[in-house]
């Protein structure tokens, strides 16, 4: 399958594909979820972050919505989910890239926090943007970043709490990472646990509408320290 | 859960009860202790912080009828876990509620799908990342790989091009060697006539001439001589830039070669003309390593040039040496050279016009064959000189040829104790330096000998690995130093390798001679030659091969006197016969007959047991090839060199070969040496 130039303005109808998208997904049929996306978005012209942002991401919203309205159970969440993991992954193999930029980010959820999807289509966003984007996945220990993030050495420390509660966890990785790691690297946090953090607790809250969005708002913020245009001190989200 | 009985503990079920307003009012044992549920706590207080929404929804759900399976995200040991709950209206805005844990193995094996899958995708991420990078690298390689074919090209015909041009300079240098040999060639064999027949009518050998008449075949002579100097002149330029000239290295004096020069060419200057030849004696008594000959050449050019362009005045050499560099100036009160043509006369046929100039007409070849001869000496040549006033020409040369240098060195070098030593019996300096090279390379270090003699000493001294060694160095004597070495146990294991005739011109040398006796035959070298060659019986014969009548005439002249016996053939295949039946003991054989070229005639001769020993001595006037002269070497005994400063080595060869064959004059006198 070739990928189209992505300024092609498509005419495709992003809201009726979120809905068929959505129908696929809660039916557990994968094939037809992956058609949806790659034949009938990618190859039409839809550029990558469109279609995360205003299919997946959308549905995914959607899908939060039928479990607070109990239409559908925890079990149909989960493989709902599984189905969009799939899709992003086929996405990521076809999807455009930008050239490498030399900046590497470490995206993690914090211990207990299962919720990964989000963080995952952030690390997406980031390969999509250059960047050497490793995700470490859902509900890992403080001690566990600590290790990845000496081995890879990143820019930047992304840590994902998509609960509120969640936000204990999240204090206490950010305790053991600045003990742990000299230098301290740029340490960014989302989700609904983050927006229960002070603005000094970490350097960069990031709150996004859409994952690609927060990439580049992540990436920007990088290359401006590097080039010496702000310090690392005092970077509000 | 440490203190439930088993029945809390593995009973799924709770059970609630609230109150209009949404406040728990009952909760059994369950809900106490897996919730942790009180009554008088509201049920939101209960959920998951963030999931206030659900439980609100289930109970406004739950006033009006019955609800089932409504799932809701609550706090278990301090860990949000989901419960299933049904709901239903109790009466009085009271609802009560079944919650259902779900059952653990659900969960795990959901999650542990979870695990699998994100491993999974992972994986999948990491190999689109690498084929991606695969990309990536091979577009820069398919661009480097690009310019590379792109740079190849231009090498490519880069390479064509200076091929090309390598092959019409070779052609051209090949088409003017051969032009120059030929015409030399074609010059020489009148010229030898003339000057043949000049000699044997100055000698009177058929009747005296007038006064008169020996004036004009003086003159006669004298003119063929110069024009015969010029043609060799010509030659040895040629042959200088196609670098085919050998230099020959010996040691001698300065002084010796000052009264050499005197005695050369005090002949050339008039008495009557007003100049007066000077050589000024050397200093300190210097002693020089080079090439006595070409030294001489040069010194004989510069001083006839000079004798040539001064009217009156003198003409004066001189030689000093200063840190181990020559200078021989020859310096005139002539007419001089203008600033601008000074560059000018060191070039090929060029002559400054001038009155005197146009007197002394020369071949114009002089200078810059004595600026390739000083090339060949290791130094240069330079003129100076003031228009009206004269003309100094200053020859600068290393006191020691770098070639003899070099050779210096490596004989006195020192023992190396980490390379095996080889000890070479070779003579000649270029075949030396060939071995030096190749064993040096493969770890060995060359301990040189020029003859049998050191040879000798430095086997018991060094003790080589291993000895190579020139046959043809001595003859005689290298056969006798190898069957020593193979007697004597303590050397019969030191490997020997034999060195026999090469390829290369220095090689056949070691034959006897690399150049050719060029006619005409001057006769006392060829009376000499032969006295030296003695044999008590029967009467030497000499055969004549040679399809030239005034050649075999003048070789007939020669011996007539002589107590040699002559016989001439014509022809190569009569001159075989010929050879079969009578066996002579030589056979001086023309290098150029019509019929039969010589190699045909050698090979004859060489193959048939009755004319195999006889010594063959080819005489030529041509220029011969390498290849040419190879087969020569490989077949004749002797190839008798023109240059008369290794006459007596070309003498001692044919001496030896001769010898070797039998063959002894009639007439010898006790020891002569030629």
């Amino acid at each position: 399958m070739s990928l189209p130039p992505t300024d092609a303005t498509p005419e495709v109808d992003l809201p009726t594909l979120q809905r068929r998208y959505l129908a696929a997904q809660l039916a557990g049929d994968r094939a037809r979820a992956l058609h949806i996306v790659l034949e009938e978005g990618l190859a039409q012209g839809v550029p990558a972050e469109r279609l995360v942002a205003s299919v997946i991401q959308s549905a995914q919203r959607e899908i939060g919505e039928l479990w607070e309205g109990n239409h559908i159970s925890v079990a149909q969440e989960h493989s709902a989910t599984a189905v969009s993991q799939l899709v992003l992954a086929h996405l990521f193999h076809h999807a455009s890239r930008a050239p490498r930029n030399g900046v590497r980010v470490l995206i993690a959820c914090v211990e207990g926090e299962l919720h990964e999807l989000p963080a995952r289509m952030l690390s997406d966003a980031l390969e999509r943007a250059g960047v050497d984007a490793r995700f470490l996945g859902q509900n890992v220990s403080a001690d566990a970043v600590v290790l990845a993030a000496r081995t890879f050495g990143p820019d930047v420390v992304a840590l994902s709490a998509t609960m509120a509660f969640h936000v204990s966890a999240l204090r206490r990785t950010l305790e053991v990472l600045r003990g742990a790691l000299e230098p301290c690297p740029l340490i960014a946090v989302g989700g609904r646990g983050s927006a229960e953090l002070a603005p000094y607790e970490a350097d960069l809250i990031v709150s996004a509408a859409t994952a690609d969005e927060a990439a580049r708002a992540l990436l920007e913020v990088v290359l401006r320290i590097r080039a010496g245009d702000v310090s690392e001190a005092g970077i509000a989200g | 859960m440490k203190h439930d009985t088993p029945a809390l503990y593995f009973s799924r079920e709770l059970a609630l009860a609230c109150d209009a307003n949404g406040v728990l009012v009952e909760a059994d044992a369950r809900a106490r202790s897996v919730l942790g549920a009180e009554p008088g706590t509201p049920l939101v207080r209960l959920a998951l912080p963030g999931t206030e929404g659900k439980v609100a929804a289930l109970l406004r759900a739950a006033r009006g009828s019955a609800v089932e399976n409504w799932e809701l995200s609550m706090l278990v040991d301090g860990m949000p876990q989901t419960l299933s709950f049904s709901a239903w209206p109790a009466g009085e805005g009271r609802i009560e509620l079944i919650g259902l844990r779900l059952p653990a193995l659900h969960t795990t094996s959901v999650q542990q799908l979870n695990d699998a899958l994100a491993e999974v995708l992972e994986l999948t991420r990491e190999s689109a990342r690498q084929a991606r990078e695969l990309v990536e690298k091979n577009s820069a390689l398919e661009r480097a790989y690009r310019e590379l074919d792109e740079s190849n090209r231009g090498i490519v015909s880069l390479h064509a091009e200076l091929a090309e041009k390598l092959e019409t300079t070779r052609r051209t240098a090949e088409v003017k060697g051969r032009l120059v040999a030929n015409v030399s060639h074609e010059f020489r064999t009148p010229l030898h006539t003339i000057l043949g027949l000049s000699r044997l009518l100055l000698d009177g050998s058929d009747g005296p001439l007038s006064p008169e008449q020996l004036k004009q075949v003086g003159f006669i002579r004298s003119s063929a001589e110069e024009l015969s100097r010029m043609v060799n002149d010509l030659l040895d330029l040629s042959r200088a830039e196609s670098g085919k000239v050998a230099t020959r290295i010996d040691r001698f004096r300065a002084r010796d070669f000052i009264s050499a020069m005197r005695g050369m060419l005090r002949p050339i200057v008039s008495p009557s003309e007003g100049v007066s030849l000077v050589f000024e004696e050397p200093g300190a008594d210097i002693e020089i390593e080079s090439d006595h000959g070409k030294l001489a050449q040069i010194a004989r050019n510069l001083v006839s040039n000079a004798l040539k362009f001064t009217e009156r005045g003198e003409v004066r050499v001189t030689l000093t040496c200063t840190d181990d560099e020559l200078e021989l100036t020859v310096r005139d009160t002539g007419i001089g050279i203008a600033q601008e043509d000074i560059d000018r006369v060191f070039e090929e046929f060029e002559q400054v016009d001038g009155p005197l100039q146009a007197k002394a007409k020369g071949s114009g070849l002089g200078l810059p064959l004595s600026v390739k001869l000083a090339e060949l000496l290791g130094g240069r040549l330079r003129a100076e000189s003031t228009l009206g006033q004269g003309s100094t020409f200053i020859l600068n040369i290393p006191r020691v040829h770098p070639e003899a240098r070099e050779m210096n060195s490596l004989e006195s070098r020192e023992l190396r104790s980490d390379a095996a030593p080889v000890l070479v019996v070779e003579d000649d300096r270029k075949t030396i330096f060939l071995y030096e090279k190749f064993l040096a390379l493969a770890g060995f270090q060359v301990v040189p000998a020029r003859d049998v003699e050191k040879a000798r000493k430095l086997v018991r001294s060094v003790n080589p690995s291993a000895i190579v060694l020139d046959i043809m160095l001595e003859e005689e004597s290298t056969w006798e130093f190898l069957g020593e070495l193979k007697r004597d146990p303590s050397t019969s294991n030191i490997p020997v390798l034999v060195v026999t005739v090469t390829a290369r011109e220095q090689k056949a040398r070691a034959l006897g001679a690399d150049e050719f006796w060029l006619k005409p035959v001057d006769p006392d070298r060829l009376l000499r030659k032969l006295k030296s060659v003695a044999r008590p019986n029967a009467a030497p014969t000499v055969l004549v091969i040679d399809d030239d009548e005034r050649a075999r005439y003048l070789l007939r002249k020669i011996l007539h006197q002589s107590p040699y016996h002559c016989v001439e053939a014509a022809n190569g295949p009569v001159g075989i016969q010929v050879a079969k039946s009578l066996r002579p003991s030589v056979i001086l054989l023309d290098f150029l007959l019509n019929d039969m070229t010589a190699f045909d005639v050698i090979d004859e001769l060489k193959a048939d047991p009755r004319t195999r020993q006889i010594p063959v001595v080819v005489v030529t006037s041509h220029e011969l090839a390498d290849t040419e002269r190879e087969r020569l070497t490989a077949h004749t005994q002797a190839i008798v060199p023109k240059d008369h400063l290794s006459r007596e080595l070309a003498i001692n060869r044919i001496r030896d070969a001769l010898g070797k064959a039998g063959v002894r004059a009639r007439e010898e006198s006790g020891g002569t040496n030629g």
